[in-house]
């Protein structure tokens, strides 16, 4: 399946994605409101970007007492806000911390990929450093092997 | 009627089971034997349903097309009477047997019935059944007060459903705080205090000696002396493992079906999942019952892919709960309530957090957590609920570097972890 695809190394925490987000979402600038959070470590000038990961077999779903969040054929994790009963087992649920919540709508939300939208997810088209990027997961793991082999190599050859 | 696979349930449990089974064995017939009526609901929105936010249909967890889908013949009205484990068969109460390959006993619970006198004579409600909660519903249109006896989950929950109808509400619960088995007695304190605010009685610490009518109101008579009177009357006092299908054996029980880490009982091809089975605990790997709906949704899918013939383990259940109820979101996890030996960590009051804590045992792994406040900090419980599945040490959570505060979590309060405390 198709996702969100972070390459940590290019991220520079200008938070363009989670404004992209919430715009698209909500319709306002509200980086609380983003369904992609960029987690900054300033010191150590490391920032990673997480949002829902669609787990193939995901606990979220598996918990979810009304059925509200299905594994959608093209192997999304989608909310159906209108079966959600906003009871948050999902979030307790989630070992990464990703499941979100709207108090105002009293519903569980997780990044959607912007399946509404045709351009596709809005954090990726906003993304200025080109760290998130919206890809097969197979190719991108696919093309992180390489980046992983290619230090080692590096460091390798270094070392002779 | 026989059947290679036979589902006493037709929950959480059978519904996993189903799943289960399926992973495995695509083709063979599944009997789900339902004592109530129609497709599964779930009993987790029951009280939303109550309170008017959902319909019967939005109750639904699965269509009748979904189990023909499946290969699944749902079976209705059809309560368990016994079992014949040498014959293979199971007895509906109607008389008619059905012969199975491998059973799954996932009859859940039912509803204890308090020892209080003049309760036959009275109307009142409990709130586990959809029957029980159309009942409630409609009792509730009519009602402007009510008296709820027990403030445990199921007491509460029903106790918020009456809320929003705007009920006014009085709590009897036995022991000295509410939700006894959710919250230790500091969170007890503080979500008493918020039940409080919102105007309702409480009556903690208090016993319900008798009940009766009173010019077409119920009243209820507290041992010790006082009298609560009010149109309606809800009873929580707590759910029991309902045996009623094994009760002439055969196999061995203890206050569940006993299982093992296959989820089968101790007679061969029968299994047992959810509310009714006494299964491994993962923190102390004795036998117990975790009476919620994630476990029983786990069981039901080792057993059923154990009965399907594929041999895996269940690694035990982990007590968990999570819920909003008087504008207060509480979760807690395993083992929140210390033991003598546990370190105990309470963690800042991160902005609209109430009451954070973390249990650590004497080997230094997290065992057990539990949060009150708003719903920003139930994300982080389930980092932690990942964190004690794989037994991680206290020191991980302790030294993790967390992210600094963002313009989001400072502009709008979301919430971080800052340890404050650690002996």
């Amino acid at each position: 399946m198709k996702q969100i695809v972070v390459h940590q190394e290019k991220c520079t925490a200008c938070r363009e994605c989670e404004v992209a987000c919430s715009f698209a979402h909500e319709g306002v600038f509200v980086p609380a409101l983003s369904r992609i959070r960029v987690n900054d470590f300033y010191e150590e000038q490391f920032y990673l970007p997480m949002t829902c990961v669609h787990c193939a077999d995901a606990p979220c779903a598996t918990v979810c007492p009304t059925v509200a969040i299905q594994k959608e054929p093209d192997g999304q994790i989608l909310v159906h806000e209108d079966r959600c009963i906003g009871c948050k087992m999902c979030l307790l649920a989630c070992p990464f911390g990703v499941m979100g919540f709207q108090p105002e709508v009293g519903v569980a939300q997780n990044c959607d990929l912007c399946r509404n939208i045709p351009e596709g997810p809005q954090c990726v088209q906003f993304c200025v450093p080109e760290a998130l990027e919206y890809a097969e997961v197979e190719t991108a793991a696919a093309a992180t092997q390489k980046i992983y082999a290619a230090t080692i190599q590096q460091s390798l050859s270094t070392q002779q | 009627m026989q059947s290679p696979y036979v589902l006493i349930g037709n929950s959480a449990a059978a519904l996993a089971a189903i799943d289960g089974i399926r992973r495995v064995d695509r083709v063979g017939k599944i009997i789900v034997l339902n004592r109530e009526h129609g497709p599964a609901y779930s009993r987790v929105a029951l009280p939303y349903f109550v309170a008017g936010e959902m319909t019967l249909e939005d109750l639904l967890i699965r269509q009748r097309v979904d189990y023909e889908r499946l290969g699944v013949e749902l079976m209705e009205e059809a309560a368990v009477t016994g079992i014949d484990a040498a014959a293979r068969q199971v007895q509906l109460a109607d008389g008619r047997k059905i012969g199975f390959g491998k059973l799954l006993i996932a009859s859940g619970s039912t509803c204890v019935v308090p020892p209080i006198r003049g309760l036959d004579s009275v109307p009142h409600h409990y709130l586990w059944t959809l029957d029980d909660a159309r009942r409630m519903k409609a009792a509730a249109e009519k009602a402007r007060t009510a008296v709820v006896i027990g403030g445990g989950f199921i007491g509460m929950l029903a106790a918020e459903a009456l809320r929003k109808l705007d009920i006014r509400l009085s709590i009897v619960e036995m022991a000295p705080q509410l939700l006894p088995q959710l919250l230790d007695p500091e969170g007890g304190r503080l979500f008493a205090q918020a039940v409080f605010d919102e105007g309702v009685t409480l009556r903690l610490g208090s016993t319900v000696d008798a009940v009766g009518s009173k010019n077409g109101q119920v009243e209820v008579l507290l041992r010790g002396g006082g009298t609560l009177v009010a149109d309606m009357v809800a009873v929580a006092a707590g759910v029991k493992p309902n045996l009623s299908c094994i009760a002439g054996g055969p196999c061995a029980a203890s206050r569940g079906v006993l299982v093992d880490e296959r989820m089968e009982s101790d007679c061969v091809d029968i299994f047992a999942a959810g509310d009714v089975a006494e299964a491994k605990d993962f923190l102390s790997d004795e036998r117990t019952i975790h009476a919620i709906w994630p476990t029983a949704v786990d069981q039901g899918r080792v057993a059923g892919t154990n009965m399907a013939g594929k041999k895996i383990a269940y690694p035990g259940s982990l007590g968990m709960n999570v819920v909003e109820l008087f504008n207060v979101t509480l979760a807690e996890l395993g083992r929140f309530r210390e033991a003598p030996g546990d370190d105990v960590h309470l963690l800042a009051k991160a902005a609209g957090g109430l009451y954070r804590k973390v249990v650590v045992d004497r080997q230094g792994r997290i065992v057990g957590a539990m949060y009150l406040g708003d719903e920003n900090g139930v994300a982080e419980m389930g980092v932690i609920h990942g964190m004690i599945k794989r037994n991680a040490p206290w020191r991980e959570f302790a030294d993790f570097k967390l992210p600094r505060f963002t313009y989001a979590t400072t502009v709008h309060g979301r919430g971080r972890t800052v340890p404050v405390r650690a002996r």
